[in-house]
């Protein structure tokens, strides 16, 4: 492989752009309803092919989880645990019978369910897909299970500085914040968690008046609106009031975050600050700004890091971005010896953002690849429906979507080195690195205020 | 996609009534060899370019293991129009991106791309096939970001020494017994010669296929193809890798240390190639036993008796015979030999018992939803007909993977079980953490 799969999941922030040569390119038709019961449905024909689709979204991520750091992820697995009149073997059985797929869980902010199946199987993984949501069994005997397999998974993710850095600078850069959370929770709290406690979780958040609903793919949708209103007549609840979360911590200093991980050659780290929150006006902008830093093969970060000096196999940045905030950070890694040079170099790459600024052919390089590669996020039903669900969440529509390409076009250079001044930090970084701390401690004093934790006790 | 590739695909009755048929790929072959599969496709203003070269490690020796991979890297570092970065950056302002990668056994390169800008394409991927310049400055940098990735697969799973080891052991002669991303002292020490003879071994038109999916027009592909493509010259085909691997008369074991918080397990028994008859109720036989939580494997391991936490099994696309594996995760630190136990258990039930007649089923509309959803996309299409032109020997046989698969029966899969999944043939190999026996082997 030439390239990390981390390129294709930066490719996804694109997925509500535009399109460049796709001067026509709209967002299919879609009907958009409201239940009696509150759950909003959308509803995308897209008929060629026998495949349908469908995107559920809750508001039971984890900052509604109060004092069990792990309940949100573990409740959205729990649907799993058996519904309606079938047993949790039951229902693998006969999704795996079909070649159905529907899988569960959940973010900071959203529990998630996503379903994918063919039109003939219709009846049968929709029935499901009510079950799970409006009456899960949640079986004892299942959590039993399900707990002692997680508190293995979360020592086996350890193993792995590339699948648990984000939690770490997530609790670094958020400290009290309820966004610092990582839905894989404390083991502490895995162990603790009873039944009970999944049984009340679900009951306060997963209610139809704050939820969506969408179904993308091969279907009828007057047909398909009678069907649904059926299936969750019985599903009742209002949504939650929403939730107004405090501002995102601005850092006072710059810190280091060393976690230990002795028997690591290499270190992984992510370098960063507070980025902006979904909706924010001028988030097209500071996507394709991103691209220029490190959202792309020839991205500045990437250029130097991997292809000028070979320090590592792939450096990029990116912007998380939440309904109430979000975070920004450059990540890449590199063999131990070389972290000072690594770390040195990603500095420098960033400073050239706010010292010299973008280019007008760099620019327009940008604009064009972001324009370009944005059509085939559309192909699928799957990712239709995701991205209808979002637009639930985060509050846009359609026009967001139709105005991308003219949005991405109208960036001019000055507003370009406008938006990397505003959004991307300048000072007071936040380091995290996963490695050696014994080799990095004295050395990471020069980036900032140095703490550590050691990678094998628990949380982040 | 937009429209019905395979199908009545699902299940059952209406196999046949393909709405896209195999006359609907377009082929041609230019003077110099080169074969070209176009299948217009006008559901997004895109297209994709996929280049498949058949070489990969199997094509290498003790030395220089790992070159194919990393001449896979050297191909975007300049040539002779476009100079160090300029293949990237051309792509880039563009609109298009690309990626690359290598297997046992192939090559790929991966454009995509809106439409209009195919005839770049054409220009950069002619320019450094025709004349690839072999710079020594981006030699070295790129050396050093391969072993970048080879450390950090190394640092991110545990299963990659594991399967190094495990792959060493099971093959004795044939070059499927070294990893794709080669040896470390070989990636520190191959040349720019060798790296040329590569070039000029394998990179000929003629052993490529090229695949073309998307808003274009054949017509206009066929021009671009002549154009740019058919002027490079055509070589001598590459000597056929002939080395057979001799029989495995006896269970094979390796133990691998690292300091792991459960043990993992891999086995890996040999199989025969892609293009063997055998190979479809192979495929079969793998998701029976573990595709879902409803598999054979996972639900006596994981769930019932929770002696794993996953458990996964495949069979690679090969053109030589090769292994089919297994892989699970113990769920204790020190459970491995009970989770083997456990897991021959099940594999000697199957081979007694073979698939219900369910399960069957249950496999073959999981193979069909698997290919169907693959052939959502332009890039899934791509890299579908190509693997099938490459491994199978004709793009055709896609059409017919669907009727292939309804053949094959319970008895099939349970001889092919009982015909490879045997003892003998099999190796077996453990990651885990052996500090405390290190220790004591030193006293």
């Amino acid at each position: 492989m030439r390239k990390t799969n981390l390129y294709i999941l930066l490719l996804a922030l694109f997925a509500l752009a535009g399109s460049a040569q796709a001067q026509n390119f709209k967002l299919p038709p879609y009907q958009k309803v409201q239940l009696p019961n509150g759950l909003s449905l959308y509803l995308m024909e897209q008929r060629e092919v026998p495949l349908i689709s469908v995107s559920a979204v809750l508001p039971a991520g984890t900052i509604y989880e109060q004092n069990s750091p792990g309940l949100a992820g573990v409740t959205a697995d729990a649907l799993m645990f058996g519904a309606g009149n079938r047993s949790k073997q039951q229902i693998e059985e006969e999704l795996d019978f079909v070649g159905a797929s529907v899988s569960t869980w959940a973010t900071k902010e959203t529990a998630r369910l996503q379903a994918s199946f063919a039109k003939k199987d219709a009846a049968l993984v929709l029935g499901i897909v009510r079950d799970l949501l409006v009456a899960p069994r949640f079986d004892a005997q299942e959590w039993e299970k399900m707990q002692s397999l997680r508190l293995v998974e979360y020592d086996q993710a350890k193993e792995s500085p590339r699948s648990v850095i984000a939690d770490y600078y997530n609790a670094f850069v958020w400290g009290d914040h309820p966004y610092s959370r990582s839905s894989a929770g404390t083991k502490a709290s895995l162990q603790a968690i009873t039944i009970q406690d999944i049984q009340n979780f679900y009951k306060r958040t997963y209610t139809p008046g704050g939820a969506a609903l969408a179904i993308v793919g091969d279907f009828d949708a007057r047909q398909m609106r009678k069907q649904i209103q059926a299936l969750f007549k019985d599903w009742k609840g209002k949504g939650q009031p929403a939730q107004q979360l405090a501002q995102a911590p601005q850092p006072q200093e710059a810190r280091v975050l060393l976690v230990n991980k002795p028997d690591a050659s290499e270190t992984t780290f992510y370098i960063g600050g507070p980025g902006v929150a979904r909706n924010n006006p001028d988030w097209v902008a500071i996507q394709v700004v991103n691209t220029i830093l490190g959202g792309r093969f020839t991205s500045w970060l990437n250029d130097e890091l991997r292809v000028n000096s070979g320090l590592t196999y792939g450096a990029r940045s990116n912007f998380d971005s939440y309904k109430q905030g979000g975070t920004f950070a450059i990540s890449t890694f590199t063999n131990s010896e070389s972290t000072e040079a690594a770390v040195d170099l990603a500095l420098k790459t960033y400073q050239r953002l706010h010292q010299q600024g973008i280019d007008a052919a760099t620019l327009e390089s940008a604009k064009n690849y972001v324009k370009g590669q944005f059509p085939p996020r559309y192909e699928t039903a799957s990712s239709l429906a995701s991205l209808l669900t979002d637009m639930y969440w985060y509050g846009f529509d359609e026009s967001f979507i139709n105005g991308f390409q003219q949005q991405v076009s109208a960036l001019d250079v000055a507003r370009a080195n406008a938006i990397a001044k505003k959004y991307f930090p300048a000072d007071k970084l936040q380091f995290v690195l996963v490695g050696k701390a014994d080799a990095l401690k004295d050395l990471s004093k020069k980036w900032g205020t140095v703490s550590q934790k050691e990678i094998k006790d628990d949380g982040f | 996609m937009r429209k019905l590739v395979l199908l009545g695909l699902l299940c059952c009755a209406t196999l046949a009534q393909a709405q896209n048929t195999p006359d609907d790929v377009k082929t041609f072959t230019l003077d110099n060899g080169m074969k070209v599969l176009v299948l217009e496709d006008h559901s997004i203003p895109n297209a994709n370019m996929y280049l498949f070269w058949k070489v990969g490690s199997r094509n290498e020796y003790p030395g220089i293991t790992g070159l194919s991979h990393f001449f896979e890297h050297m191909m975007f570092n300049g040539s002779k129009k476009y100079g160090p970065k300029e293949f990237d950056r051309t792509m880039e302002a563009a609109g298009g991106s690309n990626n690359a990668y290598t297997t046992e056994n192939v090559t790929v390169y991966t454009n995509w791309f809106p439409s209009s800008s195919m005839e770049t394409i054409f220009d950069l991927e002619a320019d450094r096939i025709a004349s690839l310049d072999l710079n020594d400055e981006m030699i070295e940098s790129e050396r050093g970001v391969v072993l970048s990735e080879r450390s950090t697969s190394l640092e991110n799973s545990n299963w990659s020494k594991l399967h190094d080891h495990l792959k060493g052991a099971a093959f004795l002669a044939h070059p499927y017994r070294w990893t794709v991303i080669g040896y470390e002292s070989d990636i520190k020490n191959w040349t720019k010669e060798d790296l040329q003879r590569y070039f000029e071994t394998y990179y000929a038109p003629n052993n490529a296929v090229v695949v073309i999916v998307g808003a274009v027009k054949l017509e206009e592909v066929k021009r671009l193809a002549r154009q740019y493509f058919g002027p490079i010259p055509a070589a001598e085909p590459p000597r056929p890798v002939h080395t057979v691997e001799p029989a495995q008369e006896g269970e094979r074991r390796v133990l691998v240390h690292k300091s792991v918080s459960t043990p993992k397990l891999m086995m890996g028994w040999h199989t025969p190639s892609t293009s063997h008859q055998d190979y479809y109720a192979l495929d079969l036989l793998n998701s029976i036993l573990s595709s879902g939580n409803s598999s054979r494997l996972y639900k006596a391991l994981v769930d019932e008796r929770q002696l794993a936490t996953s458990v996964f099994s495949y069979v690679p696309e090969s053109f030589d015979p090769n292994l089919m594996y297994l892989y699970a995760s113990a769920s204790k630190p020190d459970n491995e030999a009970e989770l083997e136990a456990a897991i021959h258990e099940v594999l000697e039930t199957f081979i007694k018992e073979g698939p219900s007649e369910r399960e069957l089923q249950k496999a073959k509309n999981g193979k069909l939803m698997e290919l169907y959803r693959s052939l959502e996309t332009i890039n899934g299409k791509a890299n579908t007909l190509g693997t099938y032109e490459l491994f199978f020997g004709d793009y055709r046989k896609m059409f017919d993977a669907p009727k292939e698969y309804e053949k094959v029966t319970a008895e099939d899969i349970r001889r092919v079980a009982a015909q490879y999944l045997t003892r003998h043939n099999r190796t077996v190999g453990i990651v885990k953490d052996l500090s405390t026996e290190l220790t004591d082997a030193q006293d």
